[in-house]
Formats: structure tokens, sequence, C-alpha cells
């Protein structure tokens, strides 16, 4: 009988539950989808490198996924609050005809399972569908081949959904349980009664407090920016803060401040329904306070995330053409013989290439030079990350005759050396615009450098093309010198890089598969295997990776924070929208128009939405200003480009809701007959 | 004197061809200007979905209805909310003020919407307030009021935009009897003093007595009407109840 009742309610309240609804499958969509990135390699043809990464890129988004949950949960539970109370009137029906407390907290129940099923069920309907044109980006990202459509689906991601959602929608009956059974019949009753106290604070007290919300912010920015954010250290965390109290303070006491304000000026506040308007949100921003605090942050973290997703990205994607001028480089510590040693695990270099180029890295005849020689003289132009973590780092020297073996390799030119010449040698410079400069401001500067006691000219400009195929980042800082300069010098470590020979795509992807099967087959012996290989292959598809977990990470996260935001902004609107749907009718009783009505409507929820996502902006200005300083240390980024996908994204999200909200608001207020 | 309100032979029906319910039938009457007439009759009578096809709130089914000379069932419905504005005042049994706004910006309200000019609007409140003597709690917010003060402060909105006539639909519904007292002398005053016209509905016979005449209605009808002409109110109230006893008549005629 009463899982009847809760059909009727659910499918007569379907208008009310829109928006609620919609999220709710939009979530569950969002969740699938990201979670079913590994199956997505169903319709590709992968090397082992990218399937490991997959692997990984799965492991990080079930990791977040956990933490989504507990968002999505919250989201939740909040709503199904709101659509309880919003009913109250209609339990206190119940209740004085006579139906148990139990009984309406079974119906309750069965309403939100049949919310839950329903949502679920579209949601990922949605999601499968959606995760068909995943495969395509995700192809795109790592550069693969697509291997001709197959329908995708991801039973683990499927199953982790349902799960997930189930376990909160449990969570949500029990809660609503444990709700109805506090209510009182009276308050049930008399729900749709009851005047909202008007909070009002002394208009002292809410300048005082808007004005230290406005220097708190201030301050907050002020510091970040002078301080950046490459250490996250106690500075950093009053920073932050600073900056939650100031945006809480600011929230609470805007309202109240602004009304106090307007109202000094007569001809502009009792203009039109400008009064009503202001106190309408007024009147809810004394309890509305908390929650436009957090979605304003949360909106801060959406546009955070977001710009600086798709800025790495950026950032990475110029990065890598630098690492891997060979198809292959093998490296160790120290002197060996690299072919000798891997012929040790059955390897045979020879087996893939004719022209492999053996080459090291030494140290000087003194042990003493080291990249302060350098950096030193321009400290003031290298960014922080170099000058604190190279500085003091050994200056290695590379022989002219191995450099220009190596160029020949990439059918690059070679250089000459006049006697007592050496290079400047830098490929991290060529994704370091700062280092570049630095290097060429040095060698404007200085003629000579000394090295274990002896005086060299320099060359000209830095060299800055590759000689090593590695998803490490590259070489800061090194010398290119004539080979009698290296002398007794110690090899610090040594090389062999080579081209493939015949059909070097398919070579290469032969000699990553027998790399994968040794380092799979030494993987338990006790020293392992001393030579590092890396092939061309393997480090695109690192640096693919790693734009593809901080794009797929973002871009999820950024999803679902600002559903979230918008979200409970959506429900508070249209949970208080039966509350001014009397207050509208006394206005159109006492003679407001539509027109006017509907302009305050719109204002009044206008301003709801965009508080929150002013203040976030201006955060984010802060916020991503800085975040470049530390991005650019990585490559430089288009900084406007992403915030304009990102602005397009949000506007789209957020406006949608904005409207949605507007429109069944509307339609709230305006039932009621007139 | 001058016609304030002509009601021309209105009906209004609820329902449908199954079951039609003729909530007002061939209702006709004037009110001078200068009046307080009172609507009386049981509940279902008819007499507030009288009222709510008089304040334009509702429709008729057929029939005109007349406020100087404008016929307010020919407007459409965007001239109704600046005719609302303009030459009506209400009145409503819960009083119907906005919680979120104080005393003085609920009465200026309607003023704002008009676009009167801020001065003006300031010192029409403060001449309304003095009138009724609520000045004290113009700053206050309505859960801040008493009853009666609530009441007044509806009132002195409803008059602010000197309507060419002020609806009350039970204004003494929710009041006690010492409020509902003062309310009703406020009303008096309003009548005597500025000449305004009145038409109130209520079913209590004491709240009646007020009245200047007092059309009675059962089940949709015109089923007598009274006027005071120079009896005291205590006569008057006395002859209400007569008709009243004589309303109810019929059906001890029955039993």
């Amino acid at each position: 009988m009463f899982f009847k009742l809760a059909l009727k309610n659910v499918r007569k309240s379907f208008r009310d539950y829109t928006l609620y609804f919609l999220t709710l499958s939009f979530s569950v969509c969002v969740f699938y989808v990201f979670n079913s990135i590994e199956a997505q390699k169903a319709m590709m043809s992968i090397s082992s490198s990218t399937a490991d990464i997959l692997k990984t890129i799965t492991m990080i988004i079930g990791y977040i996924s956990i933490f989504v949950s507990f968002i999505l949960g919250f989201l939740i539970v909040y709503a199904n609050n709101f659509l309880i109370r919003r009913r109250k009137k209609e339990i206190g029906i119940y209740l004085t005809l006579g139906m148990k407390k139990g009984k309406v907290a079974r119906m309750l129940v069965s309403e939100t399972f049949l919310i839950g099923i329903v949502s679920l069920g579209a949601g990922l309907l949605a999601g499968i569908f959606l995760s068909q044109w995943l495969s395509v980006i995700t192809a795109n990202l790592f550069d693969v081949d697509m291997t001709g459509y197959r329908f995708v689906f991801s039973s683990m991601a499927f199953l982790k959904t349902v799960i997930y959602f189930g376990v909160i929608f449990i969570i949500v009956m029990f809660l609503s349980t444990v709700s109805i059974s506090k209510y009182k019949l009276i308050d049930l009753i008399n729900a749709d009664k009851q005047n909202e106290r008007q909070k009002l604070r002394s208009p002292l007290l809410t300048a005082v407090l808007f004005l230290l919300s406005v220097t708190l912010l201030g301050a907050a920015y002020a510091l970040v920016l002078k301080n950046g954010i490459q250490q996250f250290n106690t500075m950093l965390r009053i920073e932050m803060a600073m900056g939650a109290l100031g945006t809480f303070l600011f929230f609470a006491s805007l309202s109240g401040f602004f009304l106090r304000l307007l109202q000094l000026n007569g001809k502009l506040y009792f203009k039109g329904l400008n009064m009503f308007v202001l106190r309408q949100i007024n009147s809810r921003i004394n309890t509305a306070h908390i929650s436009m605090t957090f979605i304003c942050l949360m909106l801060f973290c959406t546009i955070g995330i977001l710009s600086t997703a798709l800025g790495a990205n950026n950032a990475l994607n110029s990065g890598y053409k630098f690492c891997a001028p060979f198809d292959a480089s093998f490296s160790s510590a120290g002197k060996i013989d690299i072919p000798t040693e891997m012929a040790k695990y059955g390897f045979d270099i020879g087996k893939y290439t004719d022209n492999a180029v053996s080459y090291a890295l030494y140290r000087d005849k003194s042990e003493k030079l080291t990249k302060e020689a350098i950096l030193g003289t321009v400290t003031d132009k290298i960014p922080d990350n170099i000058r604190l973590f190279f500085i003091k780092q050994p200056m290695l020297l590379i022989r002219l005759s191995d450099y220009n073996r190596l160029m020949e390799l990439q059918g690059l030119e070679g250089i000459t050396l006049s006697k007592g010449q050496v290079a400047v040698y830098s490929d991290y410079a060529e994704y370091t615009p700062e280092l570049m400069a630095a290097l060429k401001h040095y060698l404007e500067k200085e003629s000579s450098i000394d090295i274990s006691g002896t005086k060299y000219d320099l060359y000209g400009k830095p060299l800055t093309n590759g000689i090593v195929t590695s998803a490490a980042s590259g070489i800061v800082l090194a010398l290119v010198v004539p080979d009698d300069v290296i002398g007794a010098g110690r090899i610090e470590k040594s090389y062999v890089s080579f081209n493939c020979k015949g059909d070097r795509k398919s070579m290469r992807k032969q000699l990553e598969t027998e790399l994968y099967a040794m380092q799979e087959k030494y993987k338990d012996q006790k020293d392992g295997i001393k030579v590092k290989a890396e092939t061309s292959d393997i480090v695109k598809t690192v640096a693919a990776g790693s734009k593809a977990i901080i794009s797929f990470v973002g871009i999820y996260l950024g999803i679902i924070f600002l559903i979230t935001s918008a979200a409970v902004l959506a429900l508070q609107q249209l949970s208080e929208a039966s509350d001014n749907r009397k207050r509208y009718n006394i206005l159109q009783k006492i003679g407001a128009d539509n027109r006017l009505i509907n302009k305050a409507l719109m204002k009044q929820i206008a301003i709801y939405f965009l508080l929150p996502l002013a203040l976030a902006c201006i955060h984010s200005i802060v916020g991503i200003t800085v975040a470049n300083d530390v991005i650019s240390d990585v490559g430089g980024i288009d900084a406007l480009g992403n915030i304009i996908i990102t602005a397009v994204m949000i506007a789209v999200v957020y406006g949608s809701y904005f409207l949605a909200t507007y429109f069944s608001s509307k339609q709230i207020v305006l039932k009621g007959k007139m | 004197m001058t016609e304030i309100l002509r009601v021309q032979d209105v009906e209004k029906y609820y329902g449908n061809k199954g079951s039609l319910t003729k909530a007002i039938d061939h209702v006709s009457f004037n009110i001078e200007e200068g009046e307080f007439v009172g609507i009386m009759g049981a509940s279902g009578s008819g007499k507030t979905t009288l009222l709510n096809c008089i304040s334009t709130v509702d429709k008729v089914t057929c029939g005109h209805i007349f406020i100087r000379d404008s016929d307010i069932t020919e407007m459409k419905s965007s001239e109704l909310a600046s005719f609302r504005r303009n030459e009506l005042g209400f009145i409503f049994q819960d009083f119907n003020l906005l919680d979120t706004l104080n005393g003085f910006e609920n009465i200026v309200l309607p003023l704002s919407i008009s676009g009167v000019p801020h001065n003006q609007a300031k010192s029409r409140v403060d001449e309304v307030a003095k009138r009724l003597d609520i000045q004290d709690v113009l700053a206050k917010y309505p859960y801040e009021m008493s009853g009666g003060q609530r009441q007044r402060v509806a009132a002195a909105r409803a008059i602010i935009s000197k309507p060419a006539m002020i609806l009350a639909d039970e204004p003494t519904g929710s009041l006690d009897s010492k409020s509902a007292r003062m309310l009703l002398e406020s009303l008096d005053s309003l009548h005597k003093n500025l000449n305004a016209t009145i038409l109130m509905v209520t079913h209590d016979a004491f709240t009646a007595s007020y009245c200047s005449r007092i059309l009675f209605i059962k089940d949709g009808r015109l089923f007598n009407e009274l006027v005071r002409g120079s009896n005291t109110r205590k006569e008057f109230f006395g002859m209400i109840i007569d008709v009243i006893t004589l309303l109810g008549g019929d059906a001890g005629n029955v039993l």
C-alpha cells in the first residue's frame, strides 16, 4: 500500500524532484565514465607501457572516487533533507491520519529507493553511452591507433558505481528514518506557518565584520602573491586559513552591510521591488552564509583545478619532444660497459641496431667544479627550483666527439670547438625560458670558465639538442669539452643510445616488449638490472600518461565540485520557493505585475548564484597567477586558453542550474492563482 | 454622490458539466463613494468569491463589474495589476504582511511599486501611521507586533495609495475582541474622516455593525439588504441578528 503511495508521490512531485534526479543521474554518469577508463583499451592497440599507465590512472581515479563518493554522499544527504523538510506538512497529515512514524519512514525510504534505482539506471545508461566517446579521447591523449569500434562496457566500473551509490542511498534512507522519528507532530502541521525570525546584527558589527573580512582576504592575497605556493609550509597554511575565514566573514556580513549601505540611499532602496529583494536575500543569508562559504570555496577549487589541469597538460605536452631524441637510451651510474652488462641478461643490442653510440658524462679532474660556476653568476635570473635543487650539484662534462656523434645520429649538425674552447650544454633550457635567458645572459657577460684550474674560452651559444631519451627531465647544465680536456676524469654516468634498424616502429615495439619481459623476469633478483633502458615510446607514454592523469583527475574533480555546488544552491533556492510563494502572492495582491515579480525573482536567484561565483573568481585570479609561476617551471602554459575553456564549462553547467532554478522557482511561485 | 462600484448581474460557476457549483448567482448591487458596506453570509455562501471577483483576484463567469466606470471584467492581466495597485486597497484575515520587511517598508511597498518618489512616500506613510496610531511599530518586524498592530499596519498599507475602495476580507477574523474593536474603530474613522469607501466581508455580526449598509448573501444570491440609517450601532446590531436568525431560519423550518 505505502509503496503505491510512494510511487504516486514520486510521480506527482516529479517536477520538484527533476533537478535532484538530474543531478543524481549526472553524478552516476560521471562516476561510471571515469572509472571505466581502463576498459577503454579494448578499442586501442597499446603497448605494455601504455597498459601500465592506464592501470595507474585507474588506481588513482579509484582513490579519487572514494573522495568523490564522500562529496556526493554529502550532497545526496543534504538534498534529501531539503526534500523532507519541504514536505513536513504532508508528513504531518499522514501522522494525524494515524499513520505510524515507522510507516511514514518506510514510505520515504521507498521513495528514496525508487529515485535511487531510476537515477542509477539512467545515469549508468548515459555513462555507458558517454564512455564510448572517452575511448576516442584516451586514444588521442596517448597518441595510439584505434583498432576499430568495439562496444566498451566496464563491468568493474558498473559494479563499483552500483555499490558506491547503493551505500550512499542506504545511508540516506537510514538518516531520513532518523530525522522523521525526531519530528514533533505540532511542528509538522504548523510547518508552513512559522515565520522565520529576522535575526539582525547591529549595523556597527556588520560593518566591522565586513571590513575585517575584506582586510583578511586582501592580506591573504598579498601574502600568497608574495610568497608563492612552491612549498606547502606553515605560512601557506596560515594564508589558506585567512582566506577561508575571510570568505566566511564576507558572506556573513555582506548582505547586512549592503542592506545598511543601500538603506542610506532611500531613492535606490525604495525603488520598485529592490527593498523586497534585498530583504529577501538578507533574511536567508543569515542562515545560508555557511553553505555560501562552502560553495564559494568549492567553486574556487573547481576553477583552480580545471584551469591548472588543462594548463599542466599543455606544459607537459611541449616538454617531451626534447626528452626523446633517439629510439632508445640505456643508462647506468658509474663506468660500465652497457652492451656487455645487457648481454648478461641475454639481451643483444645488435639485434635492434647497427649504430649504437656509447658515451658518458664525466667529472672534471679536480672534482670541484659545480653548477654554481655558471649559475652562481646569474642567480637573480634563474627560477627558484633550479637555484634550490641544482646549484650545488657537480657540473658534468661531455666529450665533443660523443656530442657530435649523437648529433649525427639525430641527423643534426655537430659543432667544432677551437682549441681551449668549451660549450655550455642544457637541454632543460629548451623548455624553461628563464634558464635559457639566464644562460644567454651568462655567455654575453663571461668569456671564459675555469675547469680544474685551467681557463677555457666559451662557445658563443648554449647547446640545447637532447642527448638522451629519458622520461626524467633533461640535463640542467653540463659542458661539452674537447676530448683531451677530460683526461683522467672519472665517469659519472654511462650511456648507450641508438635508433632502431629496419622498420623502426615495429622494432621499437618489439624492443619494448623484450625489455618489459626482461624486467619482469629479473625483478626479484637481489640487485636488479643495473642498466636503465628507456625507449622513445615509453618516454612519450609516460609524458602522455602524466598528462592524462592530471587531465582526468582534474576534470573529474572539477565536474563533481561544480555540480555539487550548483546543485546545493539550486536546491536551497527551490526549497525556499514555496516559502517565497506566499510572499510573492502578497506582492501580486498589492499590485505588482508579473513582469516586476519575475524581475525580482530573477534578481534574487541571480544574486544567490553570482555572489559565491564572483568571490571564487577573485580567489582564482590570485590562485592561478601564483600557480602559473609553478607550472611555467615545467613549461610555458597558455593560461588564457585554459581559462576560457574553464569559463565555458562553468558557464554551461552553472548556467544551466541557474536557469533551471529560475524557471522552476517561477513555476512554484506563480503556480498559485493570479 | 458618485458611484464607485457597480456589480451587474454577476455569475461565477465552479466545476464542470457533471457537478456545477454556482458560487455567485445573478448578483447586482452598487456602492456609492464614502459608503462602508458589509457583505454577510455563512461559510460557503459565496461572499469571499464575490470579493475575489471584485478585487480582480478571480474572474467572473459572466456579468460585469465596474469600478469608477472602468469594466474590470474586460481588462488584461497587465492592466489589472496596475489597476489593483492604484484603485484598490486590501486587508486580509491573516494580515498578509511580508515577514521580511519592517512596518514602514510594508506600508511603503505599494508606493515603491508605483514609483512614487521616496520623499513623498515617506511623508504619506508618516501621515497614515499617525492616523492609525502605529508610529511606534514602524521600525518593528511583523513577528514583533501584536495581532492588532499587524492588522493596522495592513490597513495602513491598504490606504497608502489612496485607493478608490478598500476591500477587507474578514479583517477581524484572527484578532481578539479588543484588537478587533480597535481595528474597527480605525476603519470607522477612515470612513468618517477620510470619506473612504470600504467593502468588508464578514460573518460576524459585531464586526458588521460598524457598517453603514449590509448585503446578506445566501447560496450565491443576494438575500437581504440592511441600511443603518440613523440607528445607533447597538440598534443596528439587533437588526443584523434578526436577519441572521431569518437566514438560518429555513433550515429550522424543515426540522
